[in-house]
């Protein structure tokens, strides 16, 4: 009985019917099926699958970050039934382009890929000079810090960011992610730079193996 | 102002390069649409800080010399330069007045020695905060600053590329969310650029300068850019197909408020524009790749009248600064367009440019030329900004989906086919959809309010 129903949710879910979610996931709750049941059992299992049709080129990227969002709206119906440990973030991230860039494709992609796999994201926008990613990290307390930039002009600051997180005293609190079309793994190690997202897919991958301790 | 209620070119065979049924004169004894393509050269320079001004005002005018130097080496006749702002000129009208003289004195220097025939386009960067608002804000008020002090310098053509409903639009977009699209380009942006356009056609009148056009590339070239290449799977290429044809729906609001082109060169949607005004356009594809990659770049100058390399960074390259490469890149590409046309063949080459990308992804597919006027036509049915981008939807999807050459691959397919119960459920009525969309994006959208496009 409860497999069948939580069947019909996972379905819900890889069929991206948000409305379909919510109703099943209420009667799931009706039905007494332990709330973190539903989750284990259900949504973490239907983000699996869909991660694996975007895998394997059956769905798009924009169809794994629309899971990404159902499983988000479902657990929150979750979540006063469910104890705090069982609802904690991965990690949190703070992300921006750096200042002299308006490029915001690539960072937004992360970003919201990052929050489709489980991450608090803090995102500051385009044209961020180095000093807010400095306050942003005092006030945040973030993981992980990401920086993008499309520009050859403006891929400079990153350095600078870098530089300012050491004059605070933040560098070693925080590991640092960078990316964007002129940037190389070469350059991000230059910079001292933790990690080199080629796209937002790798990024994500280094982002989650850091939070789970595996580099 | 003209309101367009049907298209200027219905017949798609008339819809080819180099030639515009309303053309233009202008500038330095420019003729743009009336039988020659002309290059269209845009440079982005390496001081762009604030501190570095008077290094910004030294390498705008080197980088505008290079190109006349470059131009006067090959003979090119005709030419027109583009200077984009950076958010730092935009910011400092006065800037913007010493650049603007800067260059079209050396280009009046050039003209005169060489017998060259010049164009000057401004494009003013849209630095309103979203946060602040977008109407009669102070950055709004530096905007049309901006646009008075170069038109007032010797910019013979006014541009922007308007950001009216992008944050919508970026937030449904990678959610491919159908609504939200169309509430941000179909109706977001059309309410924005008509404010917006009457002031800047305004300042031209009183420059005699001309309100040249807009450009859908903070929506429909994002999509594009995040679709990639052939192999990518970011967001579906149908949809990114729908949003360029809404696009144009969009675009058209500049012309409908008193801009005559050349339209904007990133505004691939401009090849719909032009059948529906008849206006003379830029385009960019092929040699523009120094900026973004496309898989439209043949098809796009199709039907173009000015060819531009969207924008190149002032680098060093082998064969001499990058605007000097793709200057060189441009003038051999307009050459044998203009060759075509002088031997009455550009039909035909039209159609081979056309035949080469057409069926190899859906957004090269929206351009044909046949599309472009059936796009076009769906657009101008309708009343309402809402209606004419549901219009264009409708079309090109059924455009799509008619098309048994068009390479779809099967999730493809599939998201054609919920794209259209998505759109078979939207209201007719404007206001209706309206509150639901007001009601949606509202707290979720942080920057989007309603009193920004409904004061």
């Amino acid at each position: 009985m409860y497999e069948e129903l939580l069947a019909r949710l996972r379905e819900a879910i890889v069929n991206l019917d948000l409305d379909a979610s919510k109703s099943l996931t209420k009667e799931c709750l009706e039905k007494g099926i332990p709330p973190s049941e539903i989750v284990s059992k259900g949504i973490s299992i239907a983000m699996e699958e869909v991660g694996k049709k975007f895998e394997s080129s059956e769905y798009f990227l924009s169809e794994l970050i629309v899971a990404g969002e159902i499983g988000k709206e479902i657990t929150q119906m979750l979540k006063p039934y469910l104890k705090e440990s069982e609802i904690r973030k991965k990690g949190k991230v703070v992300i921006g382009t750096v200042r002299g860039d308006l490029h915001d494709i690539g960072k937004n992609i992360f970003g919201m890929m990052l929050e489709a796999a489980g991450f608090e994201v803090i995102d500051l926008g385009t044209d961020v000079p180095a000093e807010a990613f400095v306050e942003a990290v005092k006030k945040n307390s973030p993981d992980i810090v990401g920086m993008s930039a499309l520009l050859t002009v403006t891929m400079g600051e990153m350095e600078n960011v870098i530089n300012a997180l050491k004059k605070a005293g933040l560098r070693d609190k925080v590991k640092v992610i960078v990316g964007g079309a002129p940037i190389t793994e070469e350059f991000a190690r230059k910079i001292g730079a933790d990690a080199y997202g080629k796209d937002a897919v790798v990024g994500v991958e280094i982002c989650k193996a850091w939070v789970e301790g595996k580099s | 102002m003209p309101v367009f209620r049907k298209v200027e070119i219905e017949d798609p065979s008339k819809l080819v390069f180099g030639i515009a049924k309303h053309p233009l004169s202008y500038g330095l004894g420019l003729k743009i649409g009336q039988g020659e393509v002309v290059p269209e050269v845009k440079f982005f320079p390496k001081a762009i800080s604030e501190k570095d001004e008077e290094a910004f005002k030294k390498e705008v005018e080197s980088i505008t010399k290079d190109i006349l130097d470059r131009a006067v080496e090959l003979g090119v006749g005709s030419l027109q330069i583009e200077t984009e702002q950076s958010f730092m000129e935009t910011k400092n009208p006065r800037l913007v007045a010493e650049v603007t003289n800067i260059q079209k004195s050396v280009m009046e220097k050039y003209a005169g020695e060489y017998g060259i025939k010049l164009g000057l386009r401004i494009t003013v960067a849209d630095i309103r905060d979203f946060r602040e608002g977008l109407r009669h804000t102070a950055e709004y008020n530096l905007m049309l600053e901006a646009f008075e002090k170069a038109a007032s310098n010797g910019a013979d053509i006014l541009s922007i590329e308007s950001e009216g409903g992008k944050d919508v639009f970026n937030y449904s977009i990678l959610r491919q969310d159908v609504r939200g699209i169309l509430f941000s380009v179909g109706l977001l942006g059309p309410l924005d650029m008509s404010f917006l356009w009457r002031d800047i056609v305004g300042i031209a009148k009183r420059n005699s300068s001309i309100p040249g056009g807009d450009t859908a590339c903070a929506t429909a070239n994002t999509a594009m850019r995040i679709a990639g290449g052939v192999r990518s799977m970011n967001i579906p290429h149908t949809l990114a197909a729908v949003v360029r044809a809404v696009s144009a729906s969009r675009s058209l609001v500049a012309y409908e408020e008193g801009a005559t082109g050349p339209g904007k060169d990133c505004g691939y949607e401009n090849v719909i524009v032009k059948a529906i005004t008849g206006y003379p356009m830029s385009m960019e594809g092929k040699s523009s790749a120094c900026a973004h990659s496309s898989l439209i770049g043949n098809i796009a100058s199709a039907c173009c009248d000015l060819w531009s390399n969207e924008q190149v960074e002032n680098i060093r390259l082998f064969g001499g600064s990058g605007p000097q490469v793709f200057l060189e890149i441009l003038y051999y590409d307009c050459k044998l367009m203009n060759r075509a046309i002088a031997l009455g063949e550009q039909n035909r080459l039209r159609d081979m440019l056309v035949s080469s990308d057409k069926f190899e992804d859906p957004q090269a597919f929206v351009l044909s030329p046949e599309a472009a006027v059936e796009i076009g036509k769906a657009i101008v049915s309708e009343k309402g900004y809402y209606r004419r981008g549901i219009s264009a939807c409708f079309k090109a999807v059924e455009l799509m989906e008619n098309e048994s050459n068009l390479r779809l691959s099967p999730p493809e397919k599939r998201f054609l086919l919920n794209l259209k119960k998505v759109l078979e459920t939207l209201p007719d009525d404007e206001d209706e959809f309206r509150e639901q969309m007001c009601k949606a994006f509202y707290g979720r959208v942080q920057t989007f309010r309603e009193r920004d496009y409904w004061p």
